[in-house]
């Protein structure tokens, strides 16, 4: 066992390496805005008084290293520091609104993952048929549309024709958890669309390259019905590559979600990061960032852990 | 054939065609076989690579891969008719009936489950045996096919074993149902020769015990003449000749078979070292080398080559040899001692060397698939070291390039302007050797330059090596693990075992006793064309004391991590 | 029961009949299932269903057509050796290069086939289709069809640009990293991973908060964060080409990096670059179409498809579909060049295998 601990120490130590350095990039990229932050903030007409107010403010009179460690000290507590724009706690802003963009992507994964993994082992196995081939287009179109098409055909078709789902995802504290669901089914529906179609092909590649091998042949060769094969040889060495394929998604759906959030104008961090960017809130852009980065980090990382432990050739070493 | 009566037959296979897909359309690869088998008979299906004998193999079982198809003819299996059978009848037969042993076990063991599980798989899915019953027969299969630790080993996983092991496990496997008739897909062509007995007698005796049929495939004629009654030769989907081992190797019938036959029957004149005071040209002395955080891999290797003369390094996987060449060439700087050449001590990394010391050592290599770059026309790949070292330009270029090809044989008009994927194998192989020639060296490293070869093709290279050596005064550094090639062309032999060197000396004292025991293994290893070799073999050793031995511990563990 | 539906399940049987009496398995299938699912779908959907049904067939058939007729043209014009593997292509690669080559055309030519400039503004705002204005009129009343055409020129155009600087920059690092190997091969392979681990979007969307949102900027961006895409995959062909034989021969002669890229590794790795390139164009051109999506793009008055679906969002709530018409323009154009791409992969691995 002592083999694959280590492996596992290794990697997750390089993953907090990376973190680290994303983190130093986020920072210091701020840094390099042309010209004086402060001035930047407030434009041309500020005068210089109120100039070196928010440099104050900002601490930017002490030097970038100490800064950054105060900083990273800080989003480690869960304390980014204060907004440029309302001079509120980034803290305060982020934590809702962060859940919300959780529960949104948890929503979407619940539906995805097992619609697209059975999908996509069906289409494996029925590969080079019809329905393989249909699938292929569908899924090739579904990945090919950018999320905010996706989003309005479904508020068009969904919403405004019909009437079926509320085309705003207006949440509010007392509602329901079946009212919830409701609310946010048509971005849920959108994310769920486009991660179903990458996971699928994803899933498809995985297995078909696995059938290639000769010891699924060798399954054949010994007489084993087409489902044994599948369920005893193939399946126990599919968990490394399922694993992958789930985890990269996972990472993806944080991307698209910041695009869905804007569509639905759902109140999640992605919509809050584009508000932001847009007024040149730094500490706000920040603070997503990284988490945003983060999540992403963690996601691979838990992938690469999975396919190490479940690799029968790590853990079972001679 | 008197010792089979038809009233046995088990296997009759009768113009068969099969067919595989490429560029759109199905061509044919088996172009009408027939092939009858009787219970208890071995028979042994060798051919060059390309004459169809796996797919021949795969048929027997009913089974076409993927690509394929069999569009004619009839196998019939103990009366059943399996082209016309439905796929659950033929599925029925396989494990159970039929048994397949393929080349490489290492792939074809599932890493996921262990061995003995793997193992009784089959017996189980049949209902034959028990679980608990079929874990105690794999037990005696293993004891029976002498694996070390017989009880126990079943427990692993596939690659906690090594390739040797693995490949008499599948034999195992294969015998778990007691079926009729095995299939033996090249069982030992990825085993060194001292692993490959072992599989050899292993593989003779369980069918012998259990008098099971079998087919077994390979390209190799001493195996087939150990293993086999009957010995069918194919070329190119087509049958040349079926006769019994023993006809077969004294008395063949056709022209193909017989030039087969007289392989390895070339042979040189074996020169002495100049006496004169010459400088070796090469002089390797006390080398020591690893890869980067690795062990060493070479240990004080030491030896000379003198102009003109042969020297074969010989030795199996994991030796060394390989790694010696890559000294000498610069490519992996030795970590001790160093490399003479014309008694000049070489930088020993390649980028400090000046032209002149790159141009005097060329390479030829082992696969000529990857040795040269498929998408550059002949007429550059030749005239580039021409153009590189001597300057040459234009129609002086053109001359040479021209004169190069015609050394090597090949019409230049004819294969001035293709690309290598358009040639054939040994075509390939000439035109590496042109590519050395055209630095016009003193010396030259052939990696095993003829075992990716058909054996016919193969002595045509040698016999060019030869001819050149003769007419430019080259030096040839041979690495090799077969000895029949050492035997045919080697002036002086180095033995290499674990990254040491054994024994070395002139051939001819190498291949007469007394021997280093490592060199005596090797040399009584290699398989000949006797059909009683290998039961006089086992007698001489004793039936515990085959393989294993020398070499199978190292670089056996380093064939199951590769796989 | 309408002339309408009769006429529909009449022709539908009759051709299911007609491909059982002529053995087309795999047609009867097709038409047989759509006939069935017909049947579901008029109980719930009436004849609209029906209608749609009918027309989805008839818009799938044009593009089946179109895609014909193009590729017996591109195999008629092509060379003898590009013809024979034209030939082979299926479908959706045909239908994807047409669409491809439409695009290529509106974008070079749009000055001449827009009827207005991008900027003109000829009417009131939202002012609804006529015969002057295809489309209608957006927001500020200009003509959104000769918006869309001039969104071809200024989007593609753009997502191209970024395309090939990423391709440029991480090629190139790729193929000097399989060369060169040792230090420079893991710093530029760590480092390709430290910008990969930060999604794409939320990296493009800092340093624009950053930099600002002009061209040269978004162009410089998209293609820093998608070099080490590239780097990667040019790397690990190269790593293959690398270890070959005739790469070593080649060092062991002497000859310089430079010869090594040009003339060894480059020829060998062609295709799979090829296949990247458009690959990495849909996820450039994605990655652009959200940014200005999201107003941190091409900038207004400039026409550009991301911007356009977000200015008239609001006629979505209308039931109005133009909106939607610059989202699937940029829909379209990926899922054609995907096709391509996957025509191209599929060669390439079939002539490995």
């Amino acid at each position: 066992m002592s083999d694959i601990f280590k492996l596992v120490m290794k990697r997750l130590g390089l993953g907090l390496v990376t973190l680290l350095v994303v983190s130093i990039l986020i920072f210091f990229a701020v840094e390099l805005l042309p010209g004086d932050i402060a001035q930047a903030v407030l434009g041309q007409g500020a005068t210089e008084e109120t100039v070196a107010t928010l440099r104050e403010r900002m601490g930017l009179n002490d030097p970038a290293i100490v800064r950054y460690l105060d900083w990273l000290g800080g989003a480690v507590r869960g304390d980014f520091g204060v907004s440029l724009i309302s001079g509120g706690s980034v803290g305060d802003a982020i934590t809702q609104r962060f859940l919300n963009t959780l529960f949104l992507a948890t929503y979407a994964a619940v539906i995805a993952v097992p619609f697209a993994i059975v999908l996509g082992v069906l289409v494996a196995l029925m590969r080079d048929t019809l329905f393989d081939r249909a699938a292929n287009i569908l899924t090739l179109t579904s990945i090919s549309s950018p999320e905010f098409f996706l989003g309005y055909v479904l508020i068009l078709y969904l919403s405004v024709k019909t009437g079926w789902f509320p085309a705003i995802s207006s949440l509010s504290a007392g509602m329901s958890f079946g009212e919830l669901l409701e609310r946010t089914f048509l971005p849920a529906l959108t994310l769920v669309l486009v991660v179903t179609a990458h996971m699928m092909r994803m899933t498809r590649a995985a297995i078909i390259n696995l059938l290639a091998s000769p010891y699924i042949e060798m399954a054949r060769l010994k007489g084993m019905p087409p489902w044994k094969v599948i369920v005893k040889h193939a399946l126990p060495n599919a968990w490394a590559p399922i694993i992958n394929v789930v985890a990269l998604n996972l990472a993806y759906l944080i991307t698209g979600v910041v695009l869905v959030e804007v569509v639905f104008v759902y109140p999640g961090i992605g919509q809050l990061l584009v508000d932001a960017v847009a007024k040149r809130d730094f500490p706000i852009v920040q603070a997503c960032c990284l988490i945003f980065a983060a999540t992403f980090i963690l996601l691979n990382l838990a992938a690469d852990v999975g396919s190490i432990l479940t690799n029968p050739r790590l853990r079972h070493p001679k | 054939m008197g010792r089979f009566s038809d009233k046995d037959v088990l296997l009759d296979i009768e113009d068969l065609r099969i067919e595989g897909y490429s560029d759109e359309t199905w061509v044919p690869i088996i172009k009408g076989v027939d092939l009858k088998l009787h219970r208890g008979e071995v028979m042994g299906l060798i051919g060059e690579s390309g004459a169809g004998k796996s797919t021949i193999g795969a048929a027997a079982m009913g089974y076409a891969r993927d690509g394929t198809r069999i569009s004619g003819g009839s196998i019939e299996f103990d009366g059943m008719e399996l082209t016309t059978a439905s796929e659950g009848e033929r599925r029925a037969l396989r494990g159970s009936r039929i048994a397949y042993v393929a080349q490489s076990a290492a792939a074809s063991f599932n890493p996921a489950h262990k061995i003995i599980d793997q193992h009784t798989e089959a017996p189980v899915h049949y209902r034959i045996k028990k679980r608990m019953e079929a874990q105690e027969d794999a037990k005696e299969l293993y004891e029976r096919l002498r694996l070390p630790n017989p009880q126990e080993i079943g427990f692993r996983y596939p690659h906690q074993v090594s390739g040797g092991q693995l490949q008499r496990a599948m034999t195992a496997m294969a015998m778990s149902c007691r079926p009729d008739l095995i299939i033996f897909d090249e069982p030992t062509t990825a085993l060194d020769v001292t692993t490959q007995i072992e599989v050899l007698a292993a593989i003779r005796d369980i069918v012998d015990q259990f008098n099971t049929a079998a087919i077994y495939i390979t390209h190799d004629l001493a195996v087939v003449a150990q293993m086999a009654d009957t010995i069918k030769v194919l070329l190119k989907g087509e049958e040349v000749e079926q006769a019994s081992t023993d006809r077969m190797l004294s008395d063949p019938q056709e022209d193909y078979t017989k030039s087969l036959w007289a392989v390895r029957s070339f042979k040189r004149p074996q020169k002495a070292r100049p006496t004169d005071g010459t400088k070796p040209i090469i002089s390797v002395r006390g080398v020591d080398a690893s890869y980067t955080g690795g062990d060493k891999v070479l240990d004080d290797v030491s030896f000379d080559i003198y102009p003109g003369m042969t020297v074969a390094v010989v030795g199996e996987s994991g030796s060394g040899k390989s790694t010696t060449a890559r000294v000498i060439t610069g490519l992996l700087p030795p970590s001790k001692g160093d490399v003479l050449l014309n008694g000049e001590p070489l930088p020993p990394k390649y980028t400090n060397r000046t032209r002149d010391q790159l141009r005097q050592a060329q390479m030829i290599y082992q696969m000529a698939d990857t040795a040269l770059n498929p998408k550059v026309r002949i007429r550059e790949i030749i005239g580039r070291p021409a153009q590189f070292y001597s300057g040459l330009k234009g129609p002086a270029l053109k001359q040479r390039v021209d004169e190069l090809l015609d050394l090597i044989e090949l019409e230049p008009s004819k294969y001035y302007n293709r690309y290598p994927p358009e040639l054939s194998g040994g075509q390939k192989q000439r035109i590496g050797i042109a590519r050395a020639l055209a630095a016009e060296p003193d010396f030259i490293i052939c990696d095993e330059v003829t075992s990716a070869l058909d054996q016919l093709v193969a002595e045509g290279i040698l016999k060019l090596l030869d001819r050149l050596q003769r007419e430019l005064n080259l030096a040839y550094m041979f690495i090799t693990h077969d000895l029949a090639t050492v035997r045919s062309i080697a002036d002086e032999v180095v033995v290499m075992q674990n990254g040491r060197v054994v024994e070395q000396g002139p051939k001819d004292q190498m291949f007469t006793p007394p021997h280093h025991p490592y060199t005596d293994l090797l040399l009584s290893s290699v398989p000949e064309m006797d059909p009683n070799w290998l039961t006089t073999l086992l007698e001489e050793r004793g039936v515990d004391n085959i393989g294993e031995a020398g070499s199978e511990t190292k670089d056996g563990s380093e064939k199951t991590q590769s796989a | 029961m309408s002339v309408f539906v009769i006429g529909y399940y009449t022709i539908l049987i009759a051709a299911s009949c007609l491909a059982v009496y002529f053995e087309r398995r795999r047609v009867f299938m097709l038409l047989f299932s759509l006939t069935l699912v017909s049947f579901v779908a008029g109980i719930i959907g009436g004849v609209g269903a029906l209608r749609t049904i009918t027309t989805l067939a008839a818009v799938l058939s044009l593009a089946a057509g179109v895609s014909y007729a193009f590729k017996e043209f591109l195999v008629q014009i092509a060379r003898p050796g590009l013809a024979r593997e034209l030939r082979t292509a299926p479908l959706t690669a045909a239908f994807g290069m047409f669409v491809i080559f439409t695009y290529a055309i509106a974008g070079i030519f749009a000055p001449w086939i827009a009827p207005h400039g991008q900027a003109e503004v000829i009417s009131t705002s939202f002012a609804p289709p006529d015969a002057n204005m295809l489309l209608g009129a957006d927001q500020l009343g200009r003509d959104i069809f000769s918006r869309i055409i001039y969104g071809a020129r200024n989007t593609v155009g753009l997502a191209l640009a970024a395309t090939i600087l990423a391709f440029v920059m991480g090629a190139f690092a790729g193929l000097l990293a399989a060369v060169k190997g040792g230090w420079f091969d893991q710093f530029m392979g760590r480092f390709a991973d430290v910008i990969m681990s930060v999604p794409s979007l939320i990296f493009a969307l800092l340093m624009l908060s950053i930099f600002g949102t002009n061209l040269f900027v978004i162009v410089v961006v998209v293609a820093v964060i998608y070099s080490p895409r590239v780097f990667r995959l040019t790397r690990a062909v190269a790593g293959n080409v690398v270890v070959m034989d005739y790469i070593e021969a080649a060092k062991l002669r002497g000859e310089g990096d430079w010869y090594l890229i040009r003339r060894e590794i480059l020829p060998n790795s062609t295709a799979p670059l090829v296949a990247e390139f458009g690959l990495e164009f849909c996820f450039v051109f994605l990655l652009i179409a959200g940014l200005s999506f999201l107003g941190l793009g091409i900038q207004p008055p400039t026409a550009d498809w991301g911007s356009m679906v977000r200015e008239n969002a609001t006629l979505i709530s209308f039931g109005d579909v133009t909106p939607l018409i610059p989202a699937a323009a940029i829909a379209l154009l990926t899922v054609a060049v995907n096709f391509v791409v996957d025509w191209m992969l599929f060669r390439s691995s079939g002539l490995k295998g």
